[in-house]
């Protein structure tokens, strides 16, 4: 691999990881860590996603953030940087994936692990993925091999209201590290036959789509006269109605698993009724109600699979959805819904979503830009510009070819993945636990 | 599905001859790979009433005179085959209606045959159609230890019957979790490993033992005293399989699981095949030494179960590294996605050190050769049937499109 301190000898570089050792043991002295240091890549083509490609272009990062992004011979090289040869790569953005469940059905799927469906009762806004997310699930690690920086970890679709969501970089050993700073996160609710089953089963509520929508209609009113009346009126703060009262409040999203087109309808009616902001997840059946969904400008974040299936909701669902959407003005993105489909072949599932007829831009922007708007964060994340987070992700190619590999993933100026290191390489490829992977 | 009327397709420079004539297909590729040697460059297959005919460089393989249906594609290749799947059995929709490739009565299923639950018309036949493959080995799921029989078939047709290349083509047997989680929350066997192993053994000898008796009572003029025992269809299925006359197929993801199915195959002399075999990179020399191919896959399966933990996007390059002989397999999928398919399990099989050529042979040739069809099927060779797939790129890209299908010389799907 062509990284690595350019212009400085072999034996320059190794007292340069001494002189890096001693320099970590001062930092364990004086926290916080300090990224003071400024990293250069150059040479890679870049897709910066909010502007057109740079073809021989250099990235500046400093201090966690974007400094410079453009070509090599515009943006100088600031004296004392590191700086590595990335001549022949391509890098695009860190990848945002809205739509994930690591951490919370962490590997192996054991039941002592699986904590994505609190299936208790069918209305769960009060239970929070923060406080179930492992950060040491594999499944992170093997994200960062596919790219991910950054996701929104969901409760199941078990329920009707599954629970608050959580926007996270993928890195830290601890969910507070691993949060986005100001970030609220959203409500995860689902329609269709996923909670029918859970509570069809044991003969409980809900055995019809008119009883999950009656349930999610019913939470809204009870949050509306909740917060018209500035709480229980006794002075008890109830911990299930105030997220949803931030959903009407416009500060909490609404991301809401539905895959027919009557379901995406009901969840359009509800979002209609209570003018919270919605983002609909999934949309199998979405090309067959485009202009509905266009008509309100709402968002859509879809999943691509190697075939339809598994569920009746699922029969109908194609690669060309993404396509379909984005000629009818739909913003869209482009989820894993990790473990359904593996977030280190993420970038296969946006080139799926191109041979299903999307554009390649509009299918690059769904896992960066598009997808950090629909997560409220585009302003900080999801495209390569000068003051966003340096998170970024080195290809061996073009972001589309079965032949790419994702070289390297960068979160807030740190390399957390090196394809290069033997002992990460099992994160992308597979068998991390066979070859005793740290 | 969107249509792109003339843009891949130069159809029907000639007349088209009707159904009941003589039929002549000439498809014309920028990249041909005829299966059974290097690609061609601006090469030109000529199929003749189903079978090929003639293969070679457009320069020197003259189109017959006469009417001809003619097909254009960037790259032409054989009819993907996919060595194991359970597509047609295990439905679209996932429900008790149209799931019908684990009967879950009994661990012991020897007699049961894939051809009588085989259901043409789901939809997931025609999408693997879709998708290129042309001929399926498929039949039972993982549920069971003694699973019963797979068969092959085609996917393109309305009848079961008439689609069955071959009605019973190998006994399937299920190790590791998916047969102790069927049986063992009721307590019943097998509830362990060790239990799933003695199951075998037992079905097997029981096998053994009622073909020789059954031998014993119908041999020779003066033989015949003891009274045969009577017909039992599974002990035949196993007695065959013990005979060495219907190929095992031993579905084992971990390595033990992987050395287990050795074992009992060595015991009870099996001509068999290991399936799925997530850790088989990490035993590679002992499959090799056994003799045994591997139909790999599918790699992109959620890798969650502890058994496939190890999964590895390399296994089928590092297999084949070591000289185990490889096929690519769908395998089964119990959620969503209802499928895989073999055309894109070889793409990161390709791209994860296998190579397109390699990756490629396994869903054709290599994986005729292990289903014993490579006589008819598997390569572009004259007097094989004439199946091929059109791509308007590398067949293995993300963002390729098969842009053509043909089965026996008939044009069954195209963009």
């Amino acid at each position: 691999m062509n990284t690595g301190l350019r212009g400085l000898g072999p034996r320059l570089r190794r007292s340069g990881v001494r002189i890096g050792l001693l320099l970590a043991l001062a930092a364990l002295a004086a926290a916080p860590p300090v990224r003071a240091q400024v990293v250069v890549l150059d040479g890679a083509d870049l897709l910066p996603v909010s502007g057109a490609r740079i073809t021989g272009g250099r990235v500046v990062m400093h201090d966690g953030k974007l400094a410079a992004v453009g070509p090599a011979h515009a943006v100088r090289i600031p004296s004392g940087a590191v700086v590595h040869d990335h001549r022949g790569h391509v890098i695009v953005p860190g990848l945002v994936d809205t739509h994930s469940h690591l951490g919370l059905y962490p590997r192996p799927n054991v039941p002592a692990n699986a904590d994505g469906n609190e299936t208790s009762g069918p209305v769960q806004s009060g239970v929070r993925a923060l406080d179930a997310i492992w950060p040491g699930d594999p499944g992170i690690r093997m994200a960062l091999a596919g790219g991910v920086t950054t996701a929104n970890i969901m409760p199941g679709s078990g329920n009707v209201v599954g629970g608050q969501t959580a926007y996270v970089k993928l890195r830290g050993r601890t969910v507070e590290e691993m949060r986005i700073p100001g970030s609220v996160g959203g409500l995860k609710l689902a329609n269709g036959e996923n909670p029918k089953r859970v509570y069809g089963g044991r003969k409980q509520a809900p055995q019809t789509r008119m009883k999950v929508a009656a349930l999610q209609r019913d939470l809204f009113v009870r949050a509306q006269q909740y917060r018209e009346k500035g709480g229980d009126g006794d002075g008890k703060r109830d911990l299930d109605l105030e997220p949803v009262v931030e959903v009407l409040e416009g500060t909490r999203t609404v991301h809401y698993h539905t895959h027919r087109a009557d379901d995406i309808l009901t969840a359009l009616r509800l979002r209609d009724e209570f003018g919270f902001d919605l983002v609909l997840q999934h949309v199998s059946e979405g090309a067959l109600v485009a202009d509905e969904i266009a008509r309100r400008g709402v968002a859509c974040s879809i999943i691509v699979l190697d075939s339809p299936g598994g569920k009746h909701e699922a029969a109908q669902l194609g690669i060309e959805t993404g396509g379909v959407l984005e000629r009818a003005g739909v913003p869209v993105a482009i989820h894993s819904d990790d473990p359904i489909t593996p977030s280190r072949l993420f970038l296969r599932s946006a080139a799926l979503a191109v041979r299903g007829g999307m554009s390649e831009d509009a299918a690059l922007r769904a896992v960066t830009l598009e997808a950090a708007r629909m997560l409220r964060l585009d302003e900080r994340l999801g495209s390569l510009e000068p003051g966003k987070d340096a998170d970024l992700v080195v290809l061996s190619g073009e972001p589309f070819s079965v032949w790419t590999k994702v070289l390297e993933t960068w979160i807030e100026g740190e390399r957390v993945f090196d394809r290069s290191d033997p002992r990460q390489q099992g994160w992308a490829t597979g068998g991390f636990l066979a070859v005793g992977n740290p | 599905m969107r249509r792109a009327p003339g843009l891949l397709l130069a159809l029907c420079l000639g007349l088209v001859a009707g159904r009941t004539g003589a039929e002549i297909l000439v498809v014309d590729a920028d990249r041909l790979h005829p299966g059974n040697g290097p690609v061609i460059a601006n090469g030109r297959v000529v199929i003749r009433d189903g079978r090929v005919s003639a293969v070679g460089p457009r320069a020197s393989t003259p189109a017959p005179s006469g009417p001809v249906r003619q097909l254009r594609a960037a790259v032409a290749t054989p009819g993907l085959i996919d060595v194991q799947t359970s597509v047609g059995l295990s439905g679209l929709y996932n429900v008790a209606a149209d799931q019908d490739q684990d009967e879950r009565s009994d661990p012991n299923q020897a007699g049961l045959r894939a051809l009588d639950a085989f259901h043409p018309s789901d939809p997931l036949v025609r999408y693997q159609l879709e998708h290129g493959v042309t001929l399926i080995q498929t039949g039972p799921g993982p549920a069971n230890p003694i699973a019963g029989q797979a068969g092959i078939f085609r996917t393109h047709g309305n009848l079961a019957d008439a689609m069955a290349v071959r009605p019973v083509s190998a006994l399937v047997f299920n190790l590791g979790e998916a047969p102790k989680r069927t049986y063992g929350k009721d307590h019943k066997l097998p509830v362990t490993r060790m239990g799933t192993a003695a199951l075998l053994r037992r079905a097997l000898l029981d096998g053994r033992e009622y073909a020789a008796a059954r031998g014993r009572a119908g041999g020779g003029l003066f033989g015949g005293d003891e009274k045969p025992p009577d017909r039992d269809l599974a002990k035949e299925a196993l007695a065959r399989a013990a005979a060495g006359d219907l190929p095992a197929i031993f579905v084992a993801h971990r390595a033990d699981d992987i050395l287990t199915a050795i074992r009992i195959a060595r015991e009870y002399n099996l001509r068999f095949a290991l399936a799925g075999a997530s850790e088989g990179w990490l035993v590679a020399d002992a499959i090799r030494e056994a003799g045994a191919p591997v139909l790999v896959g599918p790699v992109m399966e959620r890798v969650s179960a502890p058994e496939t933990l190890n999964a590895s996007y390399e296994n089928a390059a590092r297999l084949e590294q070591a000289g185990v002989r490889i096929a690519i397999r769908s395998g089964f999928e119990s959620y969503v996605p209802k499928t895989r398919i073999v055309l894109f399990e070889a793409a990161v099989a390709a791209a994860n050190g296998l190579g397109r050529e390699a990756a490629l042979r396994a869903i054709t040739l290599g994986a005729a050769e292990v289903l014993g069809v490579d006589d008819r099927l598997g390569s572009l060779e004259p007097g094989k049937l004439g199946d091929l797939v059109l791509f308007d790129g590398d067949p293995f890209e993300y963002t390729s499109h098969v842009s053509a299908v043909v089965v026996a010389g008939e044009l069954v799907h195209q963009r």
